[in-house]
């Protein structure tokens, strides 16, 4: 992380303890954001991306969390490890520890920033303009798009507008598509669901499912362009803000938060 | 009462002779080639080939190879032991830290031994364990918590617990641990803790340290100079992979890892010996005899943890005892094992970092090509062209197999700075492009002259390594989650088993009641594969 994106984020800190609970915590500081980053960077930025945007190990900067949100949860995942997981602890002072916690809060504080428009009526172009045909949402919708019902957990609303202006900027592989002949000439296309060395399963356009041996296809190619056109075009300003605001509001219901 | 009292007793009566000698001499293990029904140490000889000359499973009916029986562990972490088969019975590791002994024809547990371990033990790339060595009616074992201990081999009971070293400053075993003579040799994990690494010895009665030797030396020992300041304190140069054996020479010849941080050496600006380097010493003093570096001052953490291959065979028309290392960086190396003189190396994979290597096996760096903040791409990434998996020699055909990455990362130069038992990395690594993941390969080579003879393409790049058999076939796994044969003279597919788990270990073979068997850990599991029809 360079300094120049570091600097906005301090300036969002929130105060550790005062939100989050977690017993005895003290304020965070400037310089608690700035000593956590540090040492963010040297030892959790590995698994959690530069940003805690998450990468082996899970989004840190959208505030939700899987083991616990409170202060003195996160104080003993980072100290003792998480059971079961690759987290290790850290071989840090409970002030230190605390630092990272600060720095973690700071990105929290801005990813907390609700994305502008309405929720409403974002909910509202979700199903007019037809994104149910191949998205889902709480069961509702096509299976030919990633499941959306709980978006607002996994993606920024930076990256839910990018996706829907431009599709093509970052491919889940999962959604990928292929497509190739089988040995009597049927053409097949849809979604990679999963392939290996000899074989391929893919859900077809028509919803099926199917799995070949790869020695018995032709033709086979997997595009790394998406099927869902950019809206860049044919939404507003206005109208993607909702659009992204409606999809931010989308979070699991219950577990532990 | 009476009655079984009486038998108890008559049956405590069998002389004790059978019971009192030892099971696994050293003659055994310096024999072990030439004793294919037993699996005895790690890659299956000293010489560290991974070959078998069992051959009744062989390439015209490998194809009716089935699953004898699976032994599952209650374990999340990955399964990277290779099982040691003695007399019938299987030792294998439970990771972290547990060791097991199976009824080999059944997969049935005698024992269990379960490590108790603390809370907090900061392993970098998952809490492994490679495998358990055997020597005398002993099972030794490393632990994560890095310890050394010595279990009765019937029992599992404990007869010695020595501490290596100090957990809570990145150290930890995950190596499967070599017995030579009355010793147990040693390594210890922690390159990207800041460890300063080393090779130690025990004596296998009572686990006493017999010496160690520091892979990265004291101030004013031989090698010193290629360091600056205190960097040597943290220098790294891990021994996690089990090194081979010359019993002729009495050297020890072991691969060693990475300087520490790995990703940012301006810490530690020289040579940094005696990371990245093959170190042969002596046997009995642990002294250093020779050592050849494969990468000087590496950045990249291409360490050079590779089993060596030894071989005698004839160089440019003499006789010549012969290391053969494909090592990480991608260049594929043959040394002289009596001097460590470099006799020849040639990139066995794609790599863009270097042009070469000039006349003392040293390479020739192409510029621009460290880490930097945003990032140096090269070939091969993060995880090299080969790793730890184990490669086999097949002395028939004369062959070197090996399992292959074929992909660049995104180096990346980071901070870096040292506090005990937290990670000292100096960067964060990208192993995988999301668009461009590379692909595999099981490959042989000519070990003469490292030309390609053949290549068995995998989509994904494989964590497991390889084993020859006399019946032409080598055997690989994949992070797919087959088990594969393959014709070992033209590398054609001739069978393959799913075992629904990826396999990160290296397949073993053994005789069962005289019946060849394959077993391999896939998953968390262990899978034992015989031929279900008489031959």
């Amino acid at each position: 992380m360079t300094y120049a994106v570091l600097l906005p984020l301090m300036c969002l800190t929130v105060a550790a303890g005062q939100e989050h609970g977690g017993g005895t915590n003290r304020p965070a500081s400037r310089a608690d954001v700035e000593a956590g980053a540090k040492t963010f960077r040297s030892h959790c930025a590995v698994c959690h991306g530069p940003h805690g945007e998450g990468g082996r190990g899970p989004n840190l900067a959208n505030g939700q969390f899987y083991h616990g949100s409170s202060d003195a949860d996160l104080l003993e995942n980072i100290s003792k490890g998480i059971p079961s997981t690759e987290m290790p602890g850290l071989f840090y002072s409970a002030d230190r520890i605390r630092q990272i916690i600060a720095y973690i809060r700071s990105l929290n504080s801005a990813a907390g920033v609700k994305p502008g428009g309405q929720p409403s009526e974002g909910a509202a172009l979700v199903r007019s303009r037809g994104c149910l045909q191949c998205h889902r949402i709480s069961g509702e919708g096509g299976r030919l798009g990633p499941d959306l019902t709980s978006i607002g957990q996994m993606r920024s609303p930076e990256y839910l507008r990018q996706s829907i202006v431009d599709p093509d900027a970052d491919i889940n592989p999962r959604f990928k598509t292929v497509s190739f002949r089988d040995d009597s000439g049927t053409r097949y296309q849809g979604f990679l669901m999963n392939e290996d060395t000899y074989t391929v399963q893919l859900l077809d356009t028509h919803e099926q499912l199917h799995s070949f041996a790869k020695a018995e296809l032709s033709n086979y190619k997997i595009e790394d362009k998406s099927p869902m056109p950019s809206y860049k075009s044919t939404l507003s300003d206005a109208q993607l803000q909702d659009v992204v605001a409606y999809l931010s509001s989308l979070r699991p219901q219950g577990g532990r938060r | 009462m009476k009655t079984r009292l009486f038998a108890f007793v008559a049956f405590m009566a069998v002389p004790p002779q059978f019971a009192l000698q030892a099971q696994v001499s050293y003659e055994r293990l310096l024999n072990a080639a030439t004793d294919p029904g037993n699996w005895l140490m790690y890659s299956g000889s000293y010489s560290s080939w991974r070959y078998s000359t069992l051959d009744q499973v062989r390439r015209e009916n490998v194809n009716r190879l089935k699953v004898k029986w699976v032994y599952q562990m209650p374990t999340t972490n990955v399964v990277e032991t290779t099982p040691l088969v003695v007399d019938g019975v299987m030792y294998i590791t439970e990771p972290p830290s547990n060791v097991v002994a199976l009824d080999a024809v059944t997969g049935r547990a005698y024992w269990r031994y379960r490590r108790a371990l603390p809370d907090k033990i900061n392993v970098c790339c998952g809490q492994v364990n490679r495998g358990v060595a055997v020597a005398g009616d002993r099972v030794f074992l490393g632990t994560v918590d890095a310890h050394l201990l010595a279990l009765d081999a019937k029992t599992g009971a404990v007869l010695w617990d020595t501490e290596v070293a100090d957990y809570r400053t990145g150290h930890s075993v995950t190596v499967a641990p070599l017995p030579i003579k009355d010793m147990i040799i040693c390594g210890v994990s922690g390159g990207e803790y800041g460890i300063r690494g080393f090779l130690d010895a025990y004596d296998q009665k009572t686990g006493k340290r017999r010496w160690r030797f520091w892979t990265v030396p004291d101030p004013g020992q031989p090698g010193s100079g290629t360091w600056s300041g205190a960097a040597w304190k943290t220098g790294g140069g891990p021994t996690w992979v089990t090194g081979s054996y010359d019993p002729q020479l009495n050297l020890i010849i072991w691969g060693t890892g990475n300087p520490s941080p790995d990703w940012n050496g301006d810490s530690r600006p020289g040579d940094n010996l005696y990371t990245d380097s093959a170190i042969a010493l002596d046997a009995d003093t642990g002294q250093l005899k020779w050592h050849f570096q494969f990468i000087p001052h590496d950045v990249h953490d291409w360490d050079a943890v590779q089993v060596p291959v030894l071989v005698d065979d004839e160089w440019q028309g003499h006789p010549r005892k012969l290391v053969y290392w494909a090592h990480r960086g991608g260049f594929y190396y043959v040394l002289d094992r009596e001097t460590g003189k470099f006799l020849f190396g040639t990139p066995f994979a794609k790599q863009t970092w270097a042009k070469g290597l000039d006349p003392a096996g040293r390479p020739i760096r192409l510029p621009n090509i460290d880490p930097t903040p945003e990032g140096t791409m090269l070939w091969p990434g993060v995880q090299g062209a080969t790793n730890w998996y184990s490669p086999s020699y097949n002395p028939v055909d004369k062959l070197f197999y090996l399992t292959v990455w074929e992909n660049r990362g995104l180096f990346l130069k980071g901070e870096q700075e040292y506090s005990p038992g937290n990670r000292y990395i100096g960067s964060v690594p990208t192993i995988d492009l999301p668009n461009d993941p590379g692909h595999g390969a099981i490959r042989a080579l000519n070990p003469k002259n490292g030309e390609r003879v053949w290549d068995y393409p995998l989509l994904t790049k494989p964590t497991a390594g390889v084993l020859s058999t006399a019946g032409k076939l080598v055997f690989g796994g994949s992070d797919e989650d087959y088990l594969f044969a393959l014709d070992a003279q033209t590398g054609r597919e001739l069978w393959r088993q799913n075992t629904g788990g990826m396999i990160r270990a290296s397949p073993m073979t053994y005789l069962s009641r005289g019946r060849q068997v394959v077993a391999v850990a896939a998953g968390s599991a262990i899978f034992a594969f015989d031929l279900t029809e008489s031959q």
